[in-house]
């Protein structure tokens, strides 16, 4: 399934925050989105998750408008990972990846043997499985994710919604999040605060300013100095990772770029192509896809 | 990858208990305690006696003269079935609001409908439409016409696009109860007299001892059926635990969910403190300790948090018939004088816990 994202606008208290977005999540592809705060990253999951309503344009889903699918009909083919964390309720990790059967379930059904079975699965996937009886809010951060990306596994949907999915995790709990979102790839649609990882991850990007999509494509096509300067606002230089052959952002720390005037690197400037000697015995690039 | 995942120590299970079987014990014993309400008082029936009243009347046979009949069949099986079913419908009741504006230290009194409910009562009291200060039927009518009309007022102030935000439900229902309380305080000041006062506040503690067949029949249809609305939303209350985005993101239309357990919850409460006054902590302390016995899925702990707050008030209601040999207590003293301590430890637990 794919998505299409049609001259979007969606208003949050009282504020038109998306303002014709377009995009589209391919089939089978991480797409990522990145922007500054604020940019309407958020607001713009939350209407594929149907938290939120357009106030005008379209969501498709492999052409349908998401409105005309009931709530729960939606929640078969999307699950989200929105950035909650819920209350206190004693509810075991295994409960909290069970609810993922919700959309499937008549109200006063119990679970049965598929829904077991789904559960387990997306628990061993996220490597969860010897963790069912503990409770939610004592996981850490990183594993707390692992059981909501379970949950979102056991939804079974066929488009996958993350909104900032790394955020306050440590980088080996970022590193292994990712990697998941990966080995168990579906169509992915996830915005990321970290440009690094969205460049090393998703397959297409859409960065988000002020409500409107700027610029699409290819990591490499689409993350260059002159954009991170417009809609950033910082100073980048862009490289070839060392390690993987992704494109590497080195950020000017000491200072913001003052707008379009202030000094851009070319890309690739900076940094040299070739891995250093000194890490290069850590493997050729990763191939993807 | 996974590989490199699974190299963690296996944490604590968190230990909760099967709820099918817990859920048999509780319904023994509160058999059990229902038993032994009718049986203790002033004058004690032996238990047997108890049960064939109960089965005498039930058949329809004629009751045996010279028995206890008129104290078991017209005194103490309706006030333990009453105990019984306001102690269900407070588990419920509280579960449910507790999920509803996701706060498990919620208690659904602070939805203002109990503040509603009182100055219905006290207002009916002061202008005499009570009976003698009992807790007649037209008392509860009153009570309930006040929890009725509060639950539109906290509705009208809370509702904001379609929905009722936690935080906002909260503080709509705390400051339209204070409000009200206000009016209740003023007219129990001028109440009449001594006697007029002395029902006013049994009845504002919550007390059990209006309880007749008469005034039976409301909460034995409304409990049930309040029970099996929530039954029927328990995967939407466990949805929303983890948040309305959340929630939206599992098909479920957060928005009218919350209107639905708004009114189910109200139109719940206002039987219940129409019957038995506002009875404290009963609805704030048993989903508590019903989730730390079967965890926190709706699905389990409505039942469980149902036969809980039966067991709990039918066990405080024989306390407070047989404590004082002159008089008895008001149920409401006694749930208090247990609950503030219970919670005390609990909040305790639960901060202690650094979470």
């Amino acid at each position: 399934m794919r998505i299409d994202i049609e001259d979007l606008h969606v208003a949050y208290a009282g504020r038109t925050v998306v303002a014709g977005a377009r995009l589209i999540a391919a089939e089978g592809e991480i797409t990522g989105l990145v922007g500054p705060n604020g940019s309407g990253k958020s607001t713009l999951l939350r209407t594929v998750y149907r938290h939120l309503e357009p106030t005008a344009g379209r969501v498709l889903l492999s052409g349908t408008d998401l409105r005309r699918l009931s709530p729960v009909e939606a929640a078969r083919h999307v699950a989200a990972l929105p950035q909650e964390r819920g209350g206190d309720f004693e509810l075991t990790v295994r409960e909290v990846v069970a609810m993922g059967r919700t959309p499937y379930k008549r109200a006063f059904a119990g679970e049965d043997a598929t829904d077991r079975d789904l559960v387990a699965r997306a628990l061993a996937d996220v490597g969860m499985e010897r963790h069912t009886g503990r409770r939610f809010t004592e996981l850490s951060g990183g594993e707390r994710q692992r059981v909501l990306l379970a949950r979102a596994f056991a939804q079974q949907p066929d488009v996958l919604v993350l909104d900032e999915p790394t955020n306050h995790l440590d980088i080996r709990h970022q590193v292994e999040l990712l990697a998941l979102l990966r080995d168990r790839r579906r169509t992915t649609l996830v915005s990321l605060h970290d440009l690094n990882a969205a460049a090393s991850v998703c397959d297409r990007l859409h960065v988000l300013h002020e409500g409107h999509v700027v610029a699409s494509g290819p990591p490499l096509e689409v993350l260059r100095p002159a954009l991170l300067a417009e809609v950033f606002g910082v100073r980048a230089a862009v490289a070839e990772h060392p390690l993987t052959g992704d494109p590497l952002i080195a950020f000017d720390h000491r200072a913001p770029a003052d707008g379009p005037s202030g000094p851009v690197e070319p890309a690739g400037a900076g940094i040299p192509k070739s891995a250093p000697s000194g890490v290069s015995e850590a493997g050729p690039g990763r191939s993807r896809g | 990858m996974t590989s490199l995942l699974l190299r963690r120590e296996a944490a604590p299970e968190r230990r909760t208990l099967p709820a099918g079987p817990l859920a048999s014990v509780l319904g023994v014993v509160l058999l059990a305690a229902l038993t032994a309400a009718v049986a203790w008082g002033s004058t004690s029936v032996p238990a047997g006696e108890v049960w064939s009243v109960v089965w005498r009347r039930l058949s329809g046979e004629a009751p045996r003269p010279g028995t206890n009949d008129l104290i078991v069949w017209q005194l103490r099986v309706p006030r333990a079935l009453l105990a019984a079913l306001v102690g269900a419908g407070l588990g419920l009741v509280g579960a449910a609001v507790q999920a509803l504006v996701r706060n498990p230290l919620a208690d659904p009194y602070l939805l203002g409908i109990s503040n509603g409910a009182s100055l219905g009562a006290v207002a009916a009291i002061v202008l005499g439409l009570g009976a003698g200060g009992t807790l007649g039927l037209g008392l509860s009518g009153a009570a309930f016409a006040g929890a009725l009309a509060t639950f539109a007022l906290v509705w009208a102030v809370a509702r904001r696009g379609g929905g009722f935000a936690p935080l906002r439900l909260v503080l709509a229902g705390v400051a339209i109860g204070q409000f009200l309380s206000g009016f209740t305080s003023y007219l129990v000041l001028r109440a009449g007299d001594e006697q007029q006062t002395h029902s006013l506040l049994f009845w504002l503690m919550g007390s059990l001892s209006g309880a007749n067949w008469d005034l039976l029949a409301v909460p034995a249809a409304a409990v049930p059926a309040g029970w099996l609305c929530l039954q029927a939303r328990a995967r939407g209350l466990n949805a929303l635990l983890m948040g309305d985005e959340t929630a939206a993101g599992l098909g479920i239309d957060v928005n009218r969910l919350r209107r639905e357990l708004f009114t189910v919850t109200s139109v719940l409460t206002g039987v219940l403190v129409a019957v038995s006054g506002a009875i404290a902590f009963v609805a704030l302390m048993v989903p508590h300790v019903c989730r730390l016995l079967v965890g926190g899925d709706h699905r389990r702990l409505l039942p469980v948090s149902a036969l809980l707050g039966a067991l709990l008030l039918v066990v405080v209601d024989i306390v407070c018939r047989t404590a004082m040999d002159t008089q008895e207590l008001p149920v409401g003293v006694v749930t208090s004088l247990i609950g503030a301590p219970a919670l005390l430890y609990l909040l305790d637990r639960r901060l202690g816990s650094g979470s």
